[in-house]
């Protein structure tokens, strides 16, 4: 693929991040430009420009079960400006919670808006436990083994203009089972209690 | 209390379910998030770290948290944008994670992280759309479950006709106010 063919739109508010090495390793197959959604100001010349290429990979963290609210901006400002002919539209979230269903709802946004406005939805993936690398190589992934494989695979399809299905994804990251979850529950807390006290807080303490 | 957030940028919603809630006699406080000067969240983890329980980020969010921490209701009225909210409502929502408890639990063999709020805080979303699919509609209603699943908080979301009467609006507000 050349540059006028793929647009990396790269929808998180940080610049190194989970989100990002996820969409360079996209482009290490695929090649494009890497375009970040800028948090302020007018998105009507990113839109313009979205409009270009023939294929658009969007990469972003989860926030409260979805994407970020300047990336839904950008899809409503996209939808307001119209003239999309058929641009295809992939889509990947990554969240901390190690369940798909806490972000899929991202994936869903893409689609409806796909469908609203003229371009061609060709699935996602949703990465769960993503948080955690915090710009680590996805080989650093606790379920690795099977999410490596898949996220490549789901690359492959992009590369050749092909849809990707949701069990991609899902087959890849089975809920953790309840001791798993446990034991997650009580590592994860202990961490961030220690960082809390470290900087003087008392997680029970009342909102100020 | 009741905290409504409603985008109004395409209709006065927010005013007529605070109308519709007046009756109730219940404490009522409405922002609309569309006329709000508020930033979006930029992910820096502040507000679980350096300055847990606040945001660096000085903006309207400041005193819409301070009244969301203190409510027994808060209700989201939001256009139905893509099976989902608009972008006013979920800078709102993303700024309220600051709120989240950062602690994690289990609940129904899943991790939640709760809210620190008013125990028994109820959270509602109300969206309004015109001819919405089932699938549109299927899904703005799973995204609020999966909020109230990860914040570990009870409460209901509603689907309106955005040509929707007064007394839509009512049978909603009584529901709010009966939970």
């Amino acid at each position: 693929m050349n540059e006028t063919e793929i647009m990396l739109l790269y929808a998180s508010p940080r610049r190194k991040g989970t989100s990002a090495m996820l969409l360079e390793r996209v482009r290490a197959v695929t090649g494009g430009e890497v375009v970040f959604v800028p948090q302020k100001g007018s998105l009507d010349d990113l839109v313009l420009t979205m409009q270009k290429v023939e294929t658009i990979v969007i990469s972003g963290p989860c926030y409260i079960n979805t994407y970020p609210a300047r990336l839904i901006e950008l899809l409503e400002t996209a939808a307001q400006v119209g003239g999309f002919s058929g641009q295809k539209l992939y889509g990947i979230i990554n969240g901390g919670m190690p369940y798909i269903h806490t972000h899929q709802h991202g994936l869903a946004n893409l689609r409806f808006f796909a469908e609203q406005n003229e371009l061609t939805w060709m699935g996602g993936f949703v990465l769960g436990g993503g948080a955690m690398l915090d710009g680590q190589p996805l080989e650093k992934h606790m379920s690795h083994r099977k999410v490596v494989p898949a996220f490549d695979q789901f690359i492959q399809h992009i590369a050749k203009g092909a849809p990707s299905p949701d069990s991609l994804y899902e087959q890849a990251q089975p809920a953790p089972g309840k001791l798993v979850t446990r034991i997650f529950a009580h590592l994860l807390t202990f961490m961030v209690v220690k960082k809390l006290r470290k900087h003087g807080y008392d997680p029970d303490a009342p909102i100020c | 209390m009741i905290v409504i957030i409603s985008d109004d940028s395409r209709g006065d919603w927010g005013r007529l379910l605070e109308e519709a809630l007046l009756p109730t006699g219940r404490q009522l406080v409405r922002f609309a998030a569309d006329n709000l000067d508020i930033n979006p969240c930029t992910g820096c983890s502040s507000c679980s770290g350096k300055t847990y329980g606040r945001c660096v980020m000085q903006d309207d969010m400041q005193q819409v948290v301070q009244k969301i921490a203190g409510c027994q209701a808060l209700v989201l009225l939001s256009p139905v944008v893509f099976g989902g909210v608009s972008h006013h409502i979920k800078k709102v929502m993303d700024r309220v994670a600051l709120l989240g408890d950062p602690r994690y639990r289990m609940k129904d063999g899943e991790l939640v992280k709760g809210m620190r709020v008013v125990p028994g805080m109820r959270y509602y979303m109300i969206g309004v759309g015109d001819k919405l699919s089932e699938a549109e509609q299927k899904a703005f209603l799973s995204l609020h479950a999966e909020n109230r699943k990860i914040m570990d908080v009870q409460g209901q979301a509603f689907i309106l006709d955005s040509r929707f009467d007064k007394s839509a609006l009512e049978q909603v507000a009584k529901e709010i106010s009966h939970e």
